[in-house]
């Protein structure tokens, strides 16, 4: 692999021998998949950042980096944590638990990493531009960036990805070279597909039967950022698929061969309601109602409250809504999340259903509009999942 | 005794007796980080620890932060010696490579069919090859 002088210097322990290792990390990597060279990347999503998912085994981890002394080179945020940061009590998080999750937070602070906590930085200002090489390593925004920015990066693990942001460069393979972003499967999609549980189900189904393999989706109308961010995750738990493109709609579809297509095949109704079925566990008593994978934007919280309009919650039911702290505490957020929480809706930020223990240990039964949310709760012993669009859910809860 | 040939990840001559796992290996949530010992109840090497031995499996799989259990193997002093995988990915090669643990790959036979648990095993990233004795 050809390196620079400044990256040959970084490898030989100039720079110390936490940068040597995180370089040697990113290096090593790129050879694995024949990598010419290292591209400098324009920002890093971080993830490996709930006490709940990483465990003890990150705290040894953190001390290679402060023996370093380094701090990342580029904009760096965060994944979500175990918990919310202010409302942690109120979630029944255990003391020694937020402790150490503080601990955590307080490190990656401590080396340069913006404590954004959310899986979406692309709601909170963070969009990448077309073309821009990112490392970023939260499976729902590796496909979102990709997909709906235009912009190029691999599906990074969590410590590829801060190695990547302390080093500030990545290996130059997979999503990073236009020859690997050709599409191979070409989807009719036939389903009416119109709720954000819709494109959810659109994308479990595509990952659960193509894997890693780009999608060209033929013409799906109406299809925002809230749209996409159901698409991606739901690919990206399912599959592993890091890119997608949609007829006249993504910023890549227009410069797509379609002559390497190598599979044509059709999403039906008939799909559709399938991926409902698969999650349907018919809860006959939810006791938790689990909105925001990824975290919800302005749009989703302001959705729900309009569903919701003067019903009440029933009692026996908890509605949880997961989002980032930067846009419920927007100043346009505000009196509609103080009008939910009235009404026993709770928004909790910095954290999500997925990689919080207060989901999992405290609900049997939860219900969700997410297909990425429901892949992941099911595999708990004693989780029953249903997986509804919004509009379902709130009838069921509400009277 | 057989000569497999290797690729090396990083780098190392050890010789040690071989642990196999058949199946592709979690290392968050299959490994305990404090002891080494598979934790994972469908994994054939369950409750038996990779410490101090040279752990074999096909590859990795499971969440990424699978690298930090290994660095945390290493810190505890409970990491295998060396890894052998079919095919090596990111998560066991970032955990390889902050650890400072010998990892091989792309043997040219499937190396969970010719290394078997006790087999003293000789790893040669020099030579790029691996050694098998069975008494």
């Amino acid at each position: 692999m050809y390196l620079t002088k400044e990256q040959e210097a970084m490898l030989s322990g100039e720079k110390g021998e936490t940068m040597a290792k995180c370089i040697q990390l990113t290096v090593k990597i790129g050879e694995i998949y024949d990598a010419k060279n290292l591209i400098p990347i324009k920002s890093a999503q971080i993830a490996g950042v709930s006490y709940y998912t990483v465990g003890d085994a990150i705290f040894s981890f953190f001390k290679l980096l402060s023996e370093g002394n380094v701090k990342v080179r580029v904009p760096s945020w965060l994944n979500p944590a175990g918990m919310d940061t202010e409302k942690w009590k109120e979630m029944c998080i255990d003391a020694d638990f937020a402790d150490k999750q503080f601990q955590i937070i307080q490190k990656y602070r401590s080396i340069g990493v913006e404590t954004t906590l959310t899986c979406t930085p692309y709601l909170i200002g963070h969009k990448p531009s077309y073309g821009d090489h990112l490392a970023w390593s939260e499976s729902s925004a590796v496909t979102m960036a990709n997909s709906f920015f235009g912009a190029r990066t691999n599906r990074e693990g969590g410590p590829s990805s801060l190695a990547a942001a302390i080093v500030g460069y990545t290996a130059n393979y997979g999503m990073h070279l236009t020859i690997n972003r050709q599409p191979t499967i070409l989807v009719n999609v036939k389903a009416d597909i119109t709720s954000l549980s819709d494109f959810s189900a659109l994308g479990y189904w595509y990952g659960e039967n193509y894997q890693s393999k780009i999608p060209y989706f033929t013409k799906i109308s109406g299809l925002d950022v809230d749209h996409a961010k159901m698409l991606s995750s739901a690919m990206a738990s399912s599959g592993s698929v890091p890119l997608f493109h949609i007829q006249g709609l993504t910023p890549e579809a227009n410069n797509i061969d379609l002559a390497e297509v190598d599979e044509k095949v059709s999403f039906t109704n008939d799909d559709l309601k399938q991926i409902y079925e698969h999650f349907n566990q018919s809860i006959k008593n939810p006791e938790l109602v689990a909105i925001g994978c990824p975290h919800a934007s302005f749009d989703d919280i302001k959705t729900i409250n309009k569903l919701l309009k003067n019903r009440n919650l029933l009692d026996e039911v908890e509605f949880w809504i997961f989002s980032s702290r930067k846009v419920a505490n927007e100043e346009k957020a505000k009196s509609i999340v103080l009008n939910l929480e009235s009404k026993g809706i709770r928004v909790y930020t910095d954290t999500c259903m997925v990689v919080s223990p207060a989901v999992r240990n405290r609900f049997n039964n939860i219900l969700t509009n997410s297909a990425k949310a429901a892949f992941y709760l099911i595999k708990g012993e004693k989780t029953n999942v249903n997986f509804l669009s919004l509009e379902e859910i709130m009838e069921l809860v509400t009277n | 005794m057989r000569n497999v040939s290797i690729r090396a990840i990083v780098e190392g001559q050890v010789e040690g007796q071989a642990i196999v796992s058949l199946t592709p290996i979690s290392f968050l949530g299959g490994v305990n980080p404090k002891t080494g010992v598979i934790t994972d109840p469908e994994n054939i090497l369950y409750g038996k620890s990779i410490s101090n031995k040279i752990f074999v499996f096909p590859e990795g799989i499971g969440s990424t932060v699978g690298s930090y259990v290994i660095y945390g193997l290493k810190i505890n002093g409970v990491a295998p010696l060396a890894m052998v995988a079919n095919q090596a990915e990111t998560i066991v090669i970032a955990g390889a490579i902050l650890a400072n643990i010998p990892f091989v790959d792309h043997p040219d036979v499937d190396i969970t069919k010719v290394i078997v648990s006790g087999d003293n095993i000789k790893i040669d990233t020099i030579n790029k090859i691996i050694k098998i004795k069975r008494d």
